[in-house]
Parts: C-alpha cells; sequence; structure tokens
C-alpha cells in the first residue's frame, strides 16, 4: 500500500443475514402454506364450516400491508427527518419546542380516533389508514431524528465549518451520518408499531393482514384471528430484524465515539 | 499579515474582548496567552470568521475579511481546534484530507498530499491511514488535526490549544515538530495557549489578554525583561522569570572567548540555552563553563560573573 486511498470504501462488515432470512422464509412458508395448514387450524375451530382464510390469498394480503406500511413509513421519514432537520438549523429553533410537541400529540391521539375522524372526511379505503400511520410513527422518527443531530458533537461542527465546508456540506457529510443510527432507531421502532397498527385498516375498508383477524371477530373464527396474527407478527419479525442488521452494519462500520 | 485594529465581539451585550489591537507579519508566530475566559478562543474564531466580530476591523494581507466570502475565507486559513474535532466517522486519512477535498484538487494530488503530511507529522501512513479516530492516541490525534488543518497548504494557521490534552512529554515533542515545521514552511500562525513555556519557546510575539483585553504585547524577550504589571509578572513566571528569560537566550550570544587561565572542566554546547548553562554551573559547582561546538571542540567560556554583569539582562531592548 504505498499512495494514500484517500477515498476510502467503507470496509463494512459483511451483513448478517442470517435472523431476517430466518424469519422471512417462515414468513413465506406460512403466506404460501396457509392452505395446506387446514388439519392444524381444524383443531381451533372444529365445528366451522371453514378454518382457513380464503377471500383473499395471503400473499395479497401481505403485499397490501406491506404497500401501506411502507408508504406511512416513507412518508414518516420525509416530514419527521425534514422537520427534524429545519428545526436544528439556526433559523428554524424556535419551532423546535412546537414540532417536539406536535409529534408527541400525533402519538398519544389513537390511531382509532384518526380513523373515525379520517373516514368521514377523505372517504374508506387506504388513505385513512395511511394518515393514522404516518400521524402514529411521526414521534418516533421526529424524536429521534432531533436528538440524533443534537447529539452531533458541537466541536465537530464547529471544526466541518472551519476548515471550510458549506452549511449544506456539514448536514450531508457530517451531522446526518453521525445522527443516522439514531434515527434509523427511530424508524425502526415506528415500521414495528405500525406494522401492528395497520391491521386496524381492515376497519375502514383497507383491505391488508387485518382482514382475517377483523373476520374471525366478527364469525367467532379464531383459526382466523390466529392466521392474521401470525403471518403479521412474522412480517414484524422479518423487517425488524432487517433494520437490526442494517444497524449492526452501521456499528461495525463506524466509529463507537 | 494579520491585523486586528482596535476589534470587539459582544455576546449578548456583555463584550467578550475589546480593543484588540493587533498586527502578525507574514511568517512569525503569535501566541495569545490568559486565563480561562479571557477571550483568546473568540479572538482566534473571528479572524476566520467563525464568530463575526462587531466592532473594529481585521484585514488578512491588507484585504478586510468581511470582503471574502466565509467558506472560502476559512478554506485557505488552517484552523486547529482545541481537542481535536476530528470526523469520528471518517478515517485518517480522509480527515486529512477534507480541505483539499473541498478545493476540488485531483485525486492524485490528494492523495500525495496526505501521504506527504502524514510522514511531515511522522504518522506511520500504514498503520493509520485507515483508523478511525476513536483508535488514536490523543498525540497521534492531535497531529492528524494539524495535519488536516496544513492540508490545503494555508498560508495562515490557527491553532486553539493544539496540545492542550497531551501529557507533559508528547506535548514536548510536538512543540519541537511544530517549531521544525514552521522553520521550513513559514506560515503565519496564531496560537492559543494556557501553557507560558509553550509560548515563549514558539512564539516571536506573545500577547498577554486578561478579561478581553490586550495586557501587554511584544516579543518573548521583551516582555520578561519588563513585565507591564505584577499580571504579566506573575504569568510569566514571577520569581523564576529569570530562568525563563535564560531559556530563551542562546550560550553563542553570550560567551566570551577563551581565557588565558585554565579552561573548566565542565562543557557546554554552543547551541545549548543559558538556562541551560545556569543548570550546569548549579551541578558542577562551576563558575565558567567551555563553550564547544558540534565537533566538541572548545571555542569560548561562558562566565557567571559575566552574565551577571551583562546589562541586557534586565533593560528592555530599546525598540
Ligand atoms: N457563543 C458564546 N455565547 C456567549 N458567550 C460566549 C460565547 N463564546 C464565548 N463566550 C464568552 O466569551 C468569553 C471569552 O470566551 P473564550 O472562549 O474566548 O475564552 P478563552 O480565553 O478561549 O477561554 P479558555 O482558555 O477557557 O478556552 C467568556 O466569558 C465566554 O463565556
Ligand atoms: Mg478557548
Amino acid at each position: 500500500m504505498g499512495t494514500a486511498n484517500v477515498a476510502v470504501k467503507s470496509r463494512a462488515a459483511p451483513l448478517q443475514w442470517r435472523w431476517p432470512l430466518v424469519w422471512a422464509s417462515l414468513l413465506a412458508l406460512c403466506v404460501l402454506g396457509m392452505p395446506h395448514l387446514e388439519a392444524l387450524f381444524r383443531l381451533f375451530e372444529p365445528d366451522a364450516r371453514q378454518v382457513v382464510y380464503t377471500r383473499a390469498s395471503f400473499a395479497t394480503l401481505l403485499w397490501r400491508h406491506l404497500s401501506v406500511v411502507a408508504v406511512a413509513a416513507l412518508a414518516g421519514i420525509v416530514f419527521g427527518v425534514l422537520a427534524g432537520i429545519a428545526v436544528t438549523r439556526k433559523r428554524g429553533r424556535d419551532f423546535m419546542p412546537l414540532v417536539a410537541q406536535l409529534a408527541s400529540l400525533g402519538q398519544t391521539f389513537p390511531p382509532v380516533a384518526v380513523l373515525a375522524l379520517a373516514v368521514p372526511a377523505i372517504g374508506f379505503g387506504t388513505w385513512p389508514i395511511i394518515m393514522a400511520l404516518l400521524l402514529y410513527g411521526l414521534l418516533p422518527i421526529v424524536r429521534n431524528t432531533l436528538s440524533g443531530l443534537l447529539g452531533v458533537d458541537a466541536e465537530v461542527k464547529t471544526a466541518a465549518r472551519a476548515m471550510g465546508m458549506t452549511p449544506w456540506q456539514v448536514l450531508i457529510s457530517v451531522e446526518l451520518p453521525l445522527a443516522m443510527p439514531i434515527i434509523l432507531a427511530g424508524v425502526r421502532t415506528s415500521v414495528t408499531i405500525n406494522i401492528a397498527t395497520a391491521a386496524l385498516g381492515a376497519t375502514v375498508g383497507a383491505s391488508n393482514l387485518g382482514d382475517p383477524i377483523i373476520a374471525g371477530i366478527i364469525n367467532n373464527n379464531t383459526a382466523y384471528i390466529v392466521q392474521g396474527a401470525v403471518v403479521i407478527a412474522l412480517l414484524a419479525l422479518t423487517v425488524d430484524s432487517l433494520f437490526d442488521m442494517l444497524q449492526q452494519r452501521l456499528k461495525t462500520s463506524r466509529s463507537a465515539a | 499579515m494579520i491585523e486586528l485594529i482596535d476589534v470587539e465581539k459582544r455576546f449578548g451585550g456583555v463584550a467578550a474582548v475589546e480593543g484588540i489591537s493587533l498586527r502578525v507579519p507574514s511568517g512569525k508566530v503569535c501566541a495569545l496567552v490568559g486565563t480561562s475566559g479571557c477571550g483568546k478562543s473568540t479572538t482566534l474564531r473571528m479572524i476566520n470568521r467563525l464568530i463575526a466580530h462587531d466592532g473594529g476591523e481585521i484585514r488578512l494581507d491588507g484585504q478586510p475579511i468581511d470582503s471574502v466570502d466565509p467558506v472560502q475565507l476559512r478554506r485557505r486559513i488552517g484552523y486547529v481546534i482545541q481537542h481535536t474535532g476530528l470526523f469520528p466517522h471518517w478515517r485518517v486519512a480522509r480527515n486529512i484530507a477534507l480541505v483539499p477535498r473541498l478545493l476540488r484538487w485531483p485525486k492524485e494530488r490528494i492523495e500525495a498530499r496526505v501521504a506527504e503530511l502524514m510522514a511531515l507529522l511522522g504518522l506511520s501512513f500504514d498503520e493509520l491511514a485507515h483508523k478511525y479516530p476513536h483508535e488514536l492516541s490523543g498525540g497521534q490525534a492531535q497531529r492528524v488535526g494539524v495535519a488536516r488543518a496544513l492540508a490545503g497548504d494555508p498560508d495562515i494557521l490557527l491553532m486553539d490549544e493544539p496540545f492542550g490534552a497531551l501529557d507533559p512529554l508528547t506535548r514536548e515533542k510536538l512543540q519541537e515538530e511544530v517549531a521544525r515545521l514552521q522553520s521550513s514552511l513559514h506560515k503565519t500562525i496564531v496560537f492559543v495557549t494556557h501553557d507560558m513555556d509553550e509560548a515563549l519557546r514558539l512564539a516571536d510575539h506573545l500577547v498577554i489578554m486578561r478579561a478581553g483585553r490586550i495586557v501587554q504585547q511584544g516579543s518573548p524577550l521583551a516582555l520578561l525583561r519588563a513585565p507591564e504589571d505584577p499580571f504579566v509578572e506573575s504569568l510569566l513566571g514571577g520569581l523564576e522569570r529569570g530562568l525563563k528569560q535564560a531559556a530563551l537566550m542562546r550560550v553563542r550570544d553570550h560567551m566570551g572567548s577563551l581565557g588565558p587561565s585554565l579552561p573548566s572542566a565542565s562543557r557546554i554546547s554552543i547551541d545549548a540555552s543559558l538556562r541551560q548553562g545556569l543548570s550546569i554551573m548549579l551541578r558542577d559547582h562551576a563558575e565558567r563553563l567551555t563553550v564547544v561546538d558540534g565537533k566538541d571542540v572548545p571555542v569560548g567560556e561562558l562566565s557567571l560573573r559575566r552574565l551577571i554583569k551583562e546589562t541586557q539582562w534586565e533593560q528592555p531592548t530599546s525598540p
């Protein structure tokens, strides 16, 4: 190694795919193999006419569930991170308490209540549930973006400015990368909560993995409820382990300082 | 050349520094010394516009700094921060390469520059270039901090307690290295320190501050010879002032020719300081020392009696 490899590539540790793969395989098995598990679910409801939910395939339900959570999460990241950035700039500082309070308000407001208010306003379907999830998931993202950005060593930020970085460069190359592990932890919390909460969508006509659960409650069919719950749990575990993998990678590829 | 003319800074109505006027000619080293909170860092940070000054004028090579875009200005001025301020998520090589990258140097030139600076500061490239700052010792981190400040080849270097957090030995070593670097690079340097010995050792021009104002400034020897008030005198070492002064004077300039009397058995190098000479006299109970050159050949004599009689000790040099 004779010359300076200045554009040092991150020699990041390889991603630890083990747990995400385990959970994803279980999820896939469950989703695709549900019709073959009839005998098992018969144990829950020996007398029911039908024991496996079939109004829509679990693959379709999973896809819809995931899309709703993903759209809400993306919107949450965009709004949450932008708001966090805005109020940590000099000009936005005055708004910091306001934004922090609004975000907590979003979380104290129950998603069911959001649905109840949103449906009359924008009708049944996917949008009310996306709105409810967005509001519900915003707090962890905003809160962690704030604490991540505020936690960046003042000395490091001063050095960045002193070396002649523009405010934009300081944000992109210094503040965000250093805050990233904490922001990511916030996104993880938000998404994991929302995978469970999204099931509520079934009550307002947004068909997703909540459907079997609601149908089970209405028809008094425990097997349906178990199917919906298990698939949602496996989905949550898969996504959570993916986040865990990303966080581990961030941790090993940069300083702990 | 750096010029501050009657510069002032207020934080919320309270003056942090006031009436600061000083001039650092190109290639010279200026030290700001004073008690904690007296406005040293503030003064330093106004020079690269990290802090905007509220009154007076600051000029670099005659040009008022307000007329230059701050981002461009800072890329021309090296800055070594208290506690290093290295980017924890970047490796050493990338930290050092920061300013050249901002200046959009070609890649090969940046790589060569990083390797050159690491060699200059005694940092092993193979061992350290790919480490993260938290994997460095305090001394290594400080060196990286200095290398980063020098990377863009600025004419001006500002250093805020560059060796503050180091043990005395490492500190002395780095001071020597900075002195050595300066003798070949000839940067215009302003540095802040709590350590008077460091200031005396490195500075051409010494500025003593108290409560946001300059109390006295001048060459280290001039200040040692004639401190203007008790505060300056106590900073300069009080009763030890004489020894600090002797540390700045060289045997070469104060020796006499070899006399007819028997040469003393105690020897001292012609490049040593008078302080070292006095120390040897005390140790060896000798009133006279034989001065030798690099090849150990006697070239003169250092006499305690003569040193004491020399007028230069007490009187300030006339300007
Ligand atoms: N951003 C700021 N806002 C308000 N007051 C400040 C600010 N920066 C510095 N001060 C005040 O200005 C004065 C000078 O501070 P400065 O940092 O220049 O001191 P210093 O001489 O560098 O001290 P030290 O040796 O402890 O580093 C102090 O009283 C400090 O409290
Ligand atoms: Mg300071």
